[in-house]
């Protein structure tokens, strides 16, 4: 009974893996010795193809990044190309901008909460989830006319304006969505089963953060409070109020008290930014559609942005075409899981679904 | 003090420096040392006639960020031993523009099959050609441009 260690595979076609992850788990009994990630099952080079056409052809790829907060992607590529070509933005469309970025970030962090919950082996969430992101499908069905991926963002501002129509049904929305989602937080964080299970578990120090290059909701749960939005403020989140939610535990329920802060946050800069949205043009005329594909620039740009993952960013490099030379994509999701290793090692088996999801990967960010 | 070769911003105001490639490792375990401590991402791009890598810095306590770059043919010193986070973005770099990392511990492709012909960055990359995967049982993927031979 001495060379116990057995090697286990997980994954890539399992519900709990969030796409297509594969690990390779080397256990002792029920401990975690070793864990290795492989990736890669998504891989379409959505860089390639961006480098292909021209610039605004390359948001529908960027679009298919990050699926579940696709405004979120377009938003890292559209500031990227604006920088780049120095383009002027309306009033309006950024304050849009910062409206529909908002509400995905709701959508994206609703959908993992429920999909975590699902994975903790609890399906009422799930339901409870879904049932308050179907209603910002539907605001953002009204606006842009698409439920998953919009090609919303345009170089120069949005492609439609916010009608009245959809003002109410987001106002609708603000009203009610504080107390439902206490009551989705309470189904979970008032849950013994829950928390024994994700206390103290999947923990990741400071450190570990910093030399891994986490960022986002897994980096501020592990005591480190950064957030783009605050620490280099891009469109209006200058202009609004807001907290950085952190905590220092660093576990797999600290990760979640983060995510459901942020989301309470999203819901004020939400309401912030209707009052505040100004009258005006929501597109620069200038930047007509059959003008877009011969836009030319030169230069380089790297705007980063804070993605429901983490910090998201486009390295652009103009070369004096109208084909962007190099996009580089710096996804959040692919950094976030490089820490599995040190995330599993010493753990149980049972608290790997809880590790994993609590990063909550997307695959079509991580293989892009 | 390491030399800088040249110093440039981006269109938004982040400082770019090139260092030469031989001195990459020192140059980047300095700038750890004055508080970059986070490596956001490792990248590289191709310029036909050389290559070059770019490292993403930021230091986390003052909110400063660096882009590093450097002009290579094939080959630069690995900096896993200063971030764990540059394992990935190496075997990233190697698989999709062609950049050897020196002293890496694991220089696998990473996002492609291993086996995989050519890096699809390079400019010259032939697009027009398909590359077929066949996943055998041993765990070793082989790839050919034959259609037969896999999917």
């Amino acid at each position: 009974m001495e060379d116990k260690v057995i090697e286990v595979n997980f994954g890539p076609q399992h519900p709990s893996t969030h796409g297509v992850l594969r690990i390779k788990v080397k256990l002792d009994g029920e401990i975690i010795v070793d864990a290795q990630p492989v990736i890669g099952y998504l891989h379409r080079n959505a860089e390639k193809l961006a480098e292909m056409g021209a610039y605004p052809k390359g948001m529908i790829y960027i679009d298919r990044l990050d699926y579940v907060a696709a405004l979120n992607m377009e938003l890292g590529y559209v500031l990227a190309v604006e920088n780049l070509m120095d383009a002027q933005v309306p009033e309006r469309a950024q304050w849009i901008r910062m409206l529909m970025v908002e509400l995905n970030r709701e959508a994206s962090h609703l959908i993992w909460l429920g999909t975590h919950g699902l994975d903790m082996g609890m399906l009422t969430p799930f339901f409870y989830c879904f049932r308050e992101r179907e209603r910002i499908l539907r605001i953002f069905d009204e606006i842009t006319g698409s439920r998953l991926l919009y090609n919303y963002f345009a170089i120069g501002g949005v492609y439609s304006d916010v009608t009245p129509k959809a003002i109410e049904m987001i106002k609708e929305w603000t009203d009610d969505f504080v107390t439902k989602l206490e009551e989705i937080q309470s189904l979970l964080g008032k849950s013994y089963i829950y928390v024994s299970r994700t206390r103290g578990v999947g923990k990741l120090t400071a450190d570990d953060v910093l030399s891994y290059g986490v960022t986002g909701p897994m980096q501020r749960a592990s005591g480190i409070k950064r957030d783009v939005r605050k620490n280099s403020p891009y469109l209006f989140y200058d202009k609004v109020n807001f907290d950085i939610p952190s905590r220092t535990e660093g576990d797999v329920y600290a990760r979640f008290l983060v995510r459901i802060e942020e989301m309470r946050q999203s819901a004020s800069i939400v309401k912030q930014v209707l009052e505040k949205l100004p009258q005006g043009e929501f597109y620069n005329k200038k930047y007509s559609k059959p003008m877009l594909v011969r836009l030319k620039t030169t230069g380089e740009s790297y705007v980063p942005t804070e993605s429901p993952k983490g910090e998201f960013a486009i390295h652009l490099i103009g070369d004096g075409s109208s084909i962007p030379y190099r996009v580089r994509i710096r996804s959040p999701s692919f950094a976030n899981l490089s820490s599995i290793p040190t995330m599993l090692k010493g753990y149980k088996i049972a608290d790997l679904t809880a590790s994993v999801s609590s990063m909550d990967p997307v695959f079509g960010e991580v293989d892009r | 003090m390491i030399p800088i070769e040249a110093e440039t911003t981006t269109k938004n105001g982040i400082k770019v420096v090139y260092v030469s490639k031989e001195n990459i490792l020192p140059f980047l375990t300095e700038k750890k040392g004055e508080g970059f401590d986070t490596l956001l991402m490792i990248t590289g791009v191709d310029y036909k006639d050389h290559l070059e890598v770019l490292y993403h810095l930021l230091s986390s306590g003052n909110n400063a960020r660096l882009i590093v770059k450097t002009k290579t043919n094939e080959e630069v010193d690995s900096v896993t031993s200063l971030w764990k986070g540059a394992d990935w973005h190496e075997r990233e770099t190697w698989d999709l523009v062609g950049v050897k990392f020196k002293n890496h511990p694991n220089l696998k492709r990473i996002l492609l099959a291993e086996g995989w012909i050519g890096h699809p960055l390079r400019k010259d990359y032939p697009m027009d050609k398909k590359q077929f995967v066949n996943l055998s049982d041993d765990g070793e993927d082989r790839v050919s441009y034959d259609k037969t031979e896999g999917y």
